[in-house]
């Protein structure tokens, strides 16, 4: 369990250290105060995951900072029943000079291992990194992810309460993240808490049970991660339009109670989004394999030089699973005067597996270099929620989607290589 | 208010401690390994730079310069007279510009993990008391050679440095923390290290001094402890146990005095590194 509450830390931004000294000799102000975290509390329960988001500046280091005990807090309290380890991009304070084995040693020892705990756990934080002779090398000579490997197994073998996970994971290869993964599902399945901080959107999604988003130091946003990171993608929108009207995030509330954030400047409306069928129905819900047509209507208050329209298919994790726009397609499309309405069609296959899946719609004006727009107009977050059923005549499969394999099998004498 | 608490509990005060002993243990160790890691005699280096000076002052000041001490007759005795004075001030000056320093030596450590700022620079004084334990063995061993006489008076020497090197951690950390914020203090320690050898009678004798000379040098607190080493090995007298008291009090000041400083400035440091 993790307890944080009121926790603000102003920093003193001086041209020099010395001005500090002055300050203390003279009684003169020599600095200018800049609030990096300002009143933030949450707290994380045992066996819980907390997710904090948010763009560079907006505290998260800061937190983490203050959270592992290298830097204090000007105000508030950090209750933590017993020990607070991570793998921070930040550091872990090892030695290049020594080797892996010694730096076991010197870390474990900085995280409050006891030498006898050292001794018993040496062989098991060496077995987890599967860097077999290498911890006897330098480490000075390890690649960035062999040095993972290491803050990881040695950070989890201090048997912590609180884990601190930010984007330093994603240093490691995919079998290790997975080895890493695992090994925190575990923690927390034994009551642990972790807290992990990440600018990827659906791990966030994916692992937390509930998330913050911080901005200029201060708690944004908090509630179930869907909602605060489509919140925060919309808020990512916001900063990449450069257009003239400001574009404003609203959160609204559905039918089913959940909140989605539609982002829009105001200027267009999407006045209807309909899934159809290849018989031209509406629907809901299809089988895989089945073609279907998304289709929305957009009316501009103003005149788009540029306009283009596209769709987002989003998993119940809220992991993308395909999205594309006409502008991406290399679809030339016309201007869009005051007033006028375009009818947009995608058709496409769907070979998805079964599940609800929701279906979000945008406009935007004026494509540049590899998918940008200058004007983010408007995105209609979860428009649609389509469900799809296994198909009655199709192959069983599990993943993501039907590829839709062939297979040939020989053997015997006509199995020629 | 801002409070940090770790690990709650009755044992929570011992075991800190004790944690912070093994961090401190291992941290001195590293010291003495690391700085000739790489090379082949590796920790050995420590102590043959103590033992060449030994050699040195012992072989050309006595030997061949054929110096002597006031009223003595024998080849050696300037020579245990100096090294009886550069063993322990080695120790301390060592002690005191390597803690106004250590902040920023181990900022690496500092700025990703929690340490507690005022226990951990304790390594040094470990790692330099290991140097200090076995140069004075090397020194032993050289008196037992030439036939100097080892009394009891030894006994004392356990307290002799005791109070000198609670006196150099009190500086060290007092100094320690404006180096955070004023680099050059880390230089000017090493410039006021430089004056205060020379300040200290460790080549030179207290009594060839003129008169005003030797009234003002009582208020330097090195001669306390340095005088003490001289008059355990050359003079054999008990050393002056009232001045090397006045000294322990001085370093406990000290200390309250830091730690008040510290408390205050404590977030401001680790803001700082």
């Amino acid at each position: 369990m993790i307890r944080v509450s009121g926790v603000t830390k102003r920093f003193k931004l001086y041209h020099s250290p010395r001005d500090r000294l002055k300050e203390i000799l003279f009684r003169k102000q020599y600095h200018r105060d800049f609030t990096a975290l300002d009143n933030v509390s949450f707290e994380v329960g045992e066996g819980e995951t907390l997710g904090i988001i948010g763009q560079n500046g907006a505290g998260k280091s800061t937190l983490l900072k203050i959270l592992s005990g290298v830097i204090i807090a000007d105000d508030g309290t950090i209750e933590v029943d017993g020990k607070v380890t991570g793998l921070l991009e930040l550091g872990t304070g090892f030695n290049p000079e020594l080797t892996g084995v010694e730096n076991i040693y010197m870390n474990g020892t900085f995280l409050g291992m006891s030498r006898d705990e050292l001794d018993r756990k040496k062989q098991s934080i060496i077995d987890f990194t599967e860097l077999g002779d290498f911890v006897y090398d330098p480490i000075k000579t390890y690649s960035s992810g062999m040095l993972m490997r290491l803050a990881f197994s040695i950070a989890i073998h201090a048997e912590p309460k609180c884990f601190l996970v930010d984007e330093a994971l994603s240093v490691g290869d995919a079998y290790f993240q997975q080895k890493c993964m695992r090994k925190i599902q575990e923690f927390r399945a034994a009551g642990g808490s972790i807290i992990f901080v990440s600018h990827d959107t659906n791990a966030v999604k994916t692992l937390c049970d509930y998330a913050i988003m911080l901005e200029g130091g201060k708690i944004a946003m908090a509630g179930k991660p869907k909602e605060v990171v489509d919140f925060y993608q919309g808020l990512l929108l916001k900063k990449a339009h450069v257009g003239p009207s400001e574009v404003r995030v609203d959160r609204r509330v559905h039918a089913d109670s959940d909140l989605h954030s539609d982002v829009s400047t105001g200027e267009v409306d999407v006045t209807s989004l309909r899934i159809l069928n290849q018989a031209g129905e509406d629907v809901d819900s299809i089988e895989t394999d089945d073609t279907i047509v998304i289709r929305i209507c957009v009316q501009s208050r103003r005149y788009l030089d540029d306009p283009h329209y596209g769709f987002i298919i989003r998993n119940n994790l809220g992991v993308s699973v395909s999205e594309t726009n006409t502008y991406c397609m290399g679809v030339a499309t016309q201007p869009l005067s005051p007033g006028e309405v375009a009818v947009v069609e995608f058709e496409m296959a769907v070979p998805l597996a079964p599940g609800h899946y929701a279906v979000s719609v945008g406009v935007a004006n004026r494509g540049w270099g590899y998918g940008n727009f200058e004007e983010y107009l408007h995105l209609m977050h979860d428009g649609m929620i389509l469900t799809v059923m296994a198909k009655t005549d199709g192959i069983h499969f599990a993943g993501v989607f039907d590829m839709h394999p062939d297979v040939r099998i020989r053997q015997g004498r006509d199995a020629v290589l | 208010m801002s409070c940090f608490s770790r690990a709650p509990g009755k044992s929570s005060a011992v075991s800190s401690l004790r944690k912070s002993i093994g961090l401190i243990l291992e941290l001195a160790k590293r010291d003495l390994t690391e700085r000739y890691s790489g090379a082949t005699l590796g920790a050995v280096w420590n102590f043959i730079y103590p033992l060449v000076s030994i050699v040195i002052y012992v072989v050309i000041f006595s030997s061949i310069m054929g110096a002597r001490l006031p009223g003595s007759s024998s080849v050696y005795s300037y020579g245990i007279y100096l090294v009886a004075g550069i063993i322990p001030w080695t120790a301390f000056a060592n002690t005191v510009s390597r803690m106004s320093s250590v902040y920023l030596e181990k900022k690496h450590i500092i700025t990703k993990i929690h340490v507690d700022l005022r226990t951990f620079p304790a390594f040094i004084v470990v790692s330099e008391t290991i140097t200090f334990t076995v140069t004075m063995g090397i020194f032993f061993a050289f008196l037992l050679a030439t036939g100097s006489e080892i009394t009891y008076l030894i006994a004392f020497l356990p307290l002799i440095y005791f109070i000198q090197q609670l006196f150099a951690y009190s500086i060290g950390f007092f100094v320690g923390m404006f180096v955070v914020f004023l680099r050059d203090v880390k230089e000017m320690v090493a410039v006021v290290i430089q004056f205060w050898f020379w300040f200290t009678p460790i080549v030179y004798v207290y009594e060839i001094l003129p008169d005003f000379a030797q009234q003002i040098l009582i208020y330097n607190p090195a001669l306390a402890f340095i005088s003490g080493y001289q008059d355990i090995f050359v003079f054999q007298r008990v050393p002056g146990l009232s001045y090397l008291g006045l000294v322990f009090i001085l370093s406990i000041c000290l200390l309250l005095v830091a730690n008040f400083i510290f408390t205050r400035l404590e977030k401001d440091i680790r803001d700082f590194i």
